[in-house]
């Protein structure tokens, strides 16, 4: 059985793999805002590009997916069990695609990343702090481009496709029958939330109102410039806890 | 999000390291208030459901960490809290949680996590008024396989390829002396004469804010 990296061993891994890991960038935004075209516009793009591209969704890990569907079809979560489930499937995420991409050198596009579960968690009445205590340890995105409108703009594109699921809509904590009409409270108190993350987190924001040539066009440059944020200053206890799990000794 | 309120109820919880030695502490104290003519309800761990939804499901992944399950445990917790925890407390009654948080704190702590980081994580939920230890029993074998008997043996099955020393047999002695170590507050060791202790110290702080309540000053009576 292979003995368990010392600190110092778990040290040298992540620096030594600084240079050849792969970028994380994470779409954020309101539903509607297009975050998914982007997304799959990059990946295109990169791809052209000979980069290795791993793309993964919210709420979408193969382990939880299947139990989060039935209890939202059913409606029976509160806030607490929503925020928590959320947050198991982010984790084992990380843990099984996320993390194992990035050391293998390929980048990953995150549809939707932990903040949004903050902001949607946030705006459900949650604390922050404890919401950022459960997605703890973190790792940080190199990049996270949110792609901002307005509430009634957002609200306006999700009319014209769909009527919003339950929990999307935040019917849960605004207590409206009427699914648009509660989204369009809930979506308010999200996009504030948004404001207030994209301070701390350092959000690079695209305006989602532009044509989406003019998007693609800002969302490439910006990965073109984007830099590594250090593992071992933002995220060193993440990626130490997974190299311990997944028994990685060296190159 | 701390759960301070203060209920009418009463709230018991029995930890330890094996599910079955939780069970059956729980049912003999149950059975000890029932002589008593006390009514109480038992919230059993998975009552939600995730852990067996998540043992069948992800087609037989068990890529799983300590993290991961301890989210799971706190999620579930939150389901028991909500149907069967919270609204026997608020009715006045008597509820048994086995487990409760110190089994899925020994348990995380045992497996490399921060006891802080489980502490906080389930904050939610209101301490325990009375605190119970099971009687371990077959404390020199490890724990069995299993997905249906207790966290720490489903934790056994989830965790046997990712972290196998987390779930040896020194393991299991580590928890229980995890159990032992984190107690704060009075524990009540769920022997025969623990169990009556435990009975005595409920009927007396039930005694105790009964009488409270009634020499609360009433105006205009002398």
């Amino acid at each position: 059985m292979p003995r368990t990296p010392t600190p110092k061993q778990l040290r040298r891994l992540i620096a030594e793999r600084e240079e050849s890991r792969g970028l994380l960038i994470a779409f954020e935004g309101p539903d509607g805002s297009g975050k998914t075209t982007q997304r799959k516009l990059l990946k295109r793009w990169l791809e052209s590009r000979n980069h290795d591209v791993v793309s993964t969704r919210w709420a979408s890990s193969a382990l939880v997916k299947p139990m989060l569907k039935v209890r939202k079809k059913i409606r029976t979560l509160s806030i607490e069990e929503y925020s928590l489930l959320h947050a198991v499937d982010f984790r084992h995420r990380v843990e099984t695609s996320i993390l194992p991409a990035l050391w293998a050198g390929k980048t990953v596009l995150a549809d939707r990343y932990l903040f949004t579960a903050l902001a949607r968690d946030a705006a459900r009445g949650l604390d922050l702090d404890w919401l950022l205590h459960a997605y703890s340890p973190l790792l940080w995105p190199d990049l996270v481009i949110y792609f901002s409108m307005t509430p009634e703009d957002s609200r306006r594109r999700i009319a014209s496709t769909r009527a919003p699921h339950f929990y999307e809509a935040g019917q849960d904590v605004t207590g409206i029958d009427d699914p648009l009409a509660s989204y369009g409270r809930f979506i308010d108190r999200v996009v504030t939330e948004y404001k207030n993350l994209s301070v701390v987190f350092q959000f690079v924001t695209v305006d989602a109102g532009d044509a989406v040539y003019r998007q693609h066009t800002r969302v490439r440059e910006l990965v073109e410039k984007a830099e590594r944020r250090p593992w071992s200053t933002f995220s060193k206890e993440a990626v130490q806890e997974w190299l311990i799990k997944a028994n990685i000794q060296g190159a | 999000m701390a759960d301070q309120g203060k209920y009418p109820g009463r709230l018991i919880a029995v930890d330890g390291s094996r599910g079955k030695d939780v069970t059956v502490a729980a049912g003999d104290i149950l059975a000890a208030l029932k002589r008593d003519g006390i009514e109480c309800a038992v919230s059993r761990w998975d009552a939600s459901g995730l852990f067996t939804d998540l043992a069948a499901g992800g087609r037989g992944d068990r890529n799983v960490s300590i993290r991961t399950l301890s989210l799971v445990y706190a999620a579930d917790l939150a389901f028991r809290l909500r149907w069967e925890i919270r609204p026997v407390l608020e009715a006045g009654g008597v509820v048994i949680a086995a487990p409760y948080i110190e089994t899925a704190s020994a348990f995380g702590t045992i497996c490399g996590l921060d006891e802080e980081w489980l502490r906080l994580l389930m904050r939610f939920a209101p301490a325990a008024d009375f605190r119970g230890l099971a009687q371990e029993r077959k404390i020199h074998q490890p724990w069995k396989r299993r997905t249906d008997r207790g966290y720490a043996e489903y934790g056994a099955v989830m965790l046997e390829t990712t972290a196998p020393k987390s779930v040896s047999k020194a393991a299991r002695r580590r928890m229980m002396e995890q159990l032992e170590s984190s107690s704060g507050r009075k524990v009540f060791h769920l022997s025969n004469k623990g169990i009556g202790l435990l009975q005595k110290a409920l009927i007396d702080s039930r005694k105790d804010a009964s009488r409270r309540s009634s020499s609360r000053p009433r105006n205009g009576r002398k």
